[in-house]
């Protein structure tokens, strides 16, 4: 999955002489987060809502020399991380949590082309969970070795079901574990069918014997 | 109701939606999707001595064109290709030749007659024939408008509510599958006149996935989506909590002037498709709340289908007899009737269960058991407390909607 799978557009971005009040304003009305600064089509910084909110407050980061009336360019950040369309969004999300903000700009040949925010990578991560296609879930720890999952992928296309997502959730030397979501209602007996085949699933869960039919 | 006259009385108690083609189908030899569980209940209701000849109604046919309210042009042509034999590569796209649908000739048929069969059920009441009716055939709840999926083709229980709001009036659709009614929800999921409320398997572990709470539903039909998913595992008592919790607000809050109710037997412990783990005292209870608020709210008028049930010889027939019992009063005999339990032991492939509920030995506690209700209660809590003011405001609404009715019908009294 890259940047320019999940970022947002049309980017709303403004002028850096938008008075801070205004942009104040537009920011609650559009309930947005984050605008990036444009001069004449050039990338020259980005405001968020964080920053917006110290003005005439007492927040330690407060500038007492900025207004309300005063051009946003004086509170903007002109240091601005950006991504690329084709970047992938594991590296994306990496830069975003190591410099510790919220949104980064999407550039391409210099112009801006979207945004793409923390709201964003957590839409991808429901996406890629695959809720939202009927499935159900199941649980399979494999051995960490080549082939493995290729194997139990094979295996459910042989009994017809349709996987609509693999999702890694732990990685140890000897296991892999993985959460599928594969498209059939009847994800119970498709894991006692694995167990047969000599899988290990984690969920669903084997049914305790029942009690059964009661005797005449 | 608008068309049939409320203060007549109806012919029949209830009626009983019936015939032999609904329990003589299958998706394919040994799928979990038995529809023989039909003939089972009849059979265990009338030799009981719970279901009257008199009772039992045989579908009347759709309407030319009235799969069509609900179903796209495109996957109504594709079911229609492949019932006649042919196997297109892209069937796929429509959720048919899949393992959960598998196709078969005749398949258009087989479904569209249950289509009929709850659409019948639902025309019975509307037309003042009977205030209850039941056709365990229908409740495929997971057809979607462009895809089969989950078992379901095609959408019995949104045609039949259809024909409801035809008329103008109010539907409350209460699911109570272990399942989450996704369909159906989504055919209505922005309507006014239409209450859907899906009590179901956490869509974490279950198929189809979706139900959260946050589904409510949007624009007109806000706050008129209810899903109440609950975790493996949830018994008897953290069941009917949750239901008691939000349900009875939910429907009285909304005033439906009938109730559709989708009581797939899945819920219950020995289901083998499902992780709740209901007992037949458990369903029992839950059908009886049911009638009670049909009563309190739709002047009896309610409709009950079937759904999922996949233990389809030992459980499905029980659960549906507490259905039927709950609708006309008359109580399922603690013993079962032995013909019955002979007559079927051979299609079950061994015994059938002696008594109508289950023992206690039947069920070992869970270990999970206080997590699970602690889950449970609080995400019913939640839930109603975000529907509160969405209630209130409906309630208001109807208030005075009906306030202006009252001054618009005395003005024409009165020139």
């Amino acid at each position: 999955m890259l940047v320019r799978d999940i970022m947002t557009r049309p980017v709303v971005a403004i002028g850096p002489d938008e008075p801070i009040g205004d942009v104040t304003a537009l920011m609650a009305q559009r309930r947005l987060r984050h605008f990036p600064v444009l001069d004449e089509g050039r990338l020259v910084g980005i405001v968020s809502d964080r920053d917006l909110r110290t003005v005439g407050s007492r927040h330690p980061k407060a500038r007492p020399d900025v207004g309300v009336s005063d051009p946003v360019r004086a509170l903007m950040t002109t240091l601005v991380w950006t991504a690329h369309p084709l970047d992938p969004i594991d590296e994306a999300a990496s830069v975003l949590r190591h410099h510790a903000i919220g949104a980064m700009p999407v550039m391409e040949s210099g112009d801006l082309v979207g945004i793409v925010t923390a709201s964003d990578f957590l839409d991808a991560l429901v996406e890629m969970t695959g809720v939202g296609r009927a499935s159900t879930r199941l649980e399979v720890e494999l051995p960490n070795r080549p082939g493995a999952l290729a194997g139990l992928l094979d295996r459910l296309a042989a009994r017809g079901a349709n996987v609509a997502s693999v999702l890694t959730t732990r990685s140890e030397p000897d296991v892999v574990a993985f959460v599928l979501r594969v498209g059939t209602m009847d994800g119970r007996g498709l894991a006692r069918w694995l167990r047969e085949e000599g899988y290990e699933i984690g969920w669903p869960l084997e049914r305790e014997p029942s009690s059964g039919p009661e005797p005449t | 109701m608008s068309d049939a006259d409320p203060s007549a009385e109806p012919t029949l108690d209830a009626a009983f939606v019936y015939a032999p083609e609904l329990a003589s189908w299958t998706l394919s030899p040994d799928h979990p999707f038995k529809p023989v569980r039909l003939a089972l209940v009849k059979d265990l209701l009338e030799t009981a001595g719970l279901l009257h000849a008199d009772e039992v109604v045989a579908p009347t046919p759709l309407r030319p064109g009235e799969l069509g309210r609900v179903h796209d042009a495109a996957y109504l042509e594709m079911v229609a290709r492949v019932s006649r034999g042919e196997r297109p590569e892209e069937a796929y796209r429509f959720g048919l030749g899949t393992a959960d649908t598998p196709v078969v000739d005749g398949l258009h048929q087989s479904v569209e007659a249950v289509c009929a069969a709850t659409v019948t059920a639902m025309q019975l009441v509307l037309d003042g024939r009977t205030r209850r009716a039941a056709t365990f055939a229908g409740g495929l709840h997971h057809a979607m408008p462009d895809r089969a999926s989950g078992f379901c083709v095609y959408d019995d229980l949104a045609l039949a509510i259809l024909r409801a709001t035809d008329r103008g009036l109010r539907v409350a659709y209460l699911d109570l599958d272990a399942h989450h009614g996704d369909g159906v929800q989504q055919v209505f999921y922005d309507r006014a006149d239409v209450l859907t409320i899906s009590l179901h398997e956490s869509g974490r572990y279950l198929f189809p996935g979706t139900g959260h709470s946050y589904e409510l539903g949007t624009g007109e039909g806000r706050g008129l989506s209810v899903n109440l998913p609950l975790e493996p595992f949830t018994e008897d008592d953290s069941y009917l909590d949750a239901f008691d919790e939000v349900v009875p607000r939910a429907l009285r809050a909304f005033g439906p002037d009938l109730l559709l109710v989708q009581a797939g037997a899945d819920p219950h412990r020995d289901d083998p498709l499902a992780d709740l783990s209901l007992t037949l005292r458990g369903l029992r209870d839950l059908y009886r709340r049911v009638a009670a608020l049909a009563d309190e709210l739709t002047g009896g008028r309610w409709i009950v289908t079937g759904g999922g049930g996949y233990e389809a010889f030992s459980v499905a027939p029980r659960a549906w007899a507490q259905a039927w019992s709950a609708m006309t009063g008359r109580e399922v005999p603690d013993r079962l009737p032995d013909a019955w339990r002979h007559r079927w032991r051979e299609a079950a492939g061994g015994p059938l269960p002696e008594r109508a509920l289950d023992g206690p030995d039947d069920h070992p506690q869970q270990p999970r058991r206080q997590q699970v209700e602690e889950h449970n209660a609080a995400v019913a809590k939640r839930l109603s407390a975000v529907l509160e003011p969405i209630w209130r405001d409906h309630a208001t609404m109807r208030a005075s909607a009906a306030t202006r009715a009252g001054a618009a019908t005395r003005r024409e009294g009165t020139s």
